[in-house]
């Protein structure tokens, strides 16, 4: 009996720790990289499909980028409190996100499924089809930067 | 009462009006939706900067209801105005506001759209010349003042309807047709085709400076240097 509480108290010691062993400007930090990797990525595929020449590969190895970005799970990163804070720079997280769970959920969810057709059209390779979709994938980031992050 | 047909709007003014209100409304549906259309909201602002310079030259070297010092409003002529006293013939002093107002927000807001970036894949023909943190700045400048377009608008439409319906004139046809029938007043003059070819080139200019083409090129990645297979 006693031997089991101090395994629960020890379950919740080392649960609680794992937890807190993420730092409010870590997770920004994270969050931060994660959406600059991504604007990268985004600049990598544009340049493909306005160039004069379209790099298979390099489409495929930028969408795969974000969509694996994009189905990471970030969400966990917007930690309680972490609407103010400094990782890379100031955080331009609206408070809203903490507030407006339900809307938030759609506009991220919104951006994984058009990250994951990025990743499709890529693999089939055609420039133009490829261009049509990276304007739908621009059009869900806009979904949440236009309700959700600060201008400057 | 003798009411006589003057020539009142050249066909420069009405093109510049229209192709400004057409092009007004394709900036703010393609900035709206963004996506695949915000390149589009790139090339309509360079154009719109073309067209608001164009009515600078011609505000100046236009014919007689064209130019600004015409329908400038001084404020004795807005007193004259606001009396009931003022009998001119052209812009009033009221929408002569709605029209520096919106030539004003207009520019401010083609001009900030330069510099703008959207965080996504679009940055303006001039970001390069500015910092990010002034470039995020001049898009948060730019998103407040799409706000005050539609306001000014709404209510330069609101003015159409209120001097059509109720101080029965109107305002449309002539903008369409360049010709009004008036008591006083004299047709237009001036604003020849030297005028008209002078304002070209100087707005065909201002959108050379404005599209960036001018920058000089990003320096081409060293050559020789592989990109290495991972």
């Amino acid at each position: 009996m006693k031997s089991k509480l101090i395994l629960a108290l020890l379950a919740i010691t080392l649960a609680g720790s794992a937890a807190a062993q993420v730092k409010p400007e870590d997770a920004i930090k994270w969050r931060q990289s994660g959406y600059g990797f991504m604007a990268w990525n985004m600049a990598r595929i544009k340049m493909n499909v306005e160039g004069t020449t379209y790099n298979k590969e390099e489409v495929i190895k930028a969408a795969t980028a974000i969509q694996a970005i994009a189905n990471s799970g970030m969400g966990a990163l917007y930690l309680p409190g972490t609407d103010k804070g400094t990782g890379w720079e100031k955080t331009r997280a609206k408070p809203e996100i903490w507030t407006e769970k339900e809307k938030l959920g759609k506009a991220a969810m919104a951006f994984n499924k058009e990250a994951n057709e990025m990743a499709k059209v890529a693999a089939a390779g055609d420039a133009a089809a490829t261009k049509v979709q990276l304007g739908k994938l621009g059009g869900t980031c806009k979904g949440c930067h236009d309700d959700f992050k600060i201008k400057d | 009462m003798n009411r006589k047909r003057i020539r009142l709007w050249d066909l420069p003014t009405r093109l510049f009006h229209w192709l400004l209100a057409l092009c007004v409304a394709a900036a703010l549906i393609s900035g709206q939706v963004a996506g695949n259309l915000i390149e589009w909201h790139g090339k309509i602002g360079l154009f719109i900067i073309g067209l608001i310079v164009f009515r600078l030259v011609w505000g100046v070297f236009g014919s007689t209801y064209a130019r600004f010092a015409q329908f400038f409003p001084t404020p004795a002529k807005v007193k004259a105005y606001l009396r009931g006293e003022w009998r001119g013939v052209g812009h009033n002093p009221l929408g002569a506001f709605s029209v520096f107002g919106l030539l004003g927000l207009l520019a401010l807001q083609s001009a900030s759209g330069l510099f703008g970036n959207d965080d996504i894949t679009f940055y303006g023909p001039l970001f390069d010349l500015v910092s990010k943190d002034l470039s995020n700045k001049l898009t948060s400048l730019h998103h407040l003042a799409s706000n005050l377009i539609y306001l000014l608008i709404a209510l330069h439409l609101a003015a159409i309807a209120f001097y059509g319906h109720v101080k029965k004139e109107k305002l449309i046809k002539p903008m369409i047709s360049g010709w009004k029938e008036t008591e006083h007043g004299e047709s237009a003059k001036g604003g020849g085709l030297v005028a008209f070819i002078l304002a070209l080139v100087i707005a065909g200019a201002a959108v050379y400076a404005a599209s960036g083409a001018w920058l000089p090129p990003p320096p081409p990645p060293p050559a020789a240097v592989e990109t290495p297979s991972w």
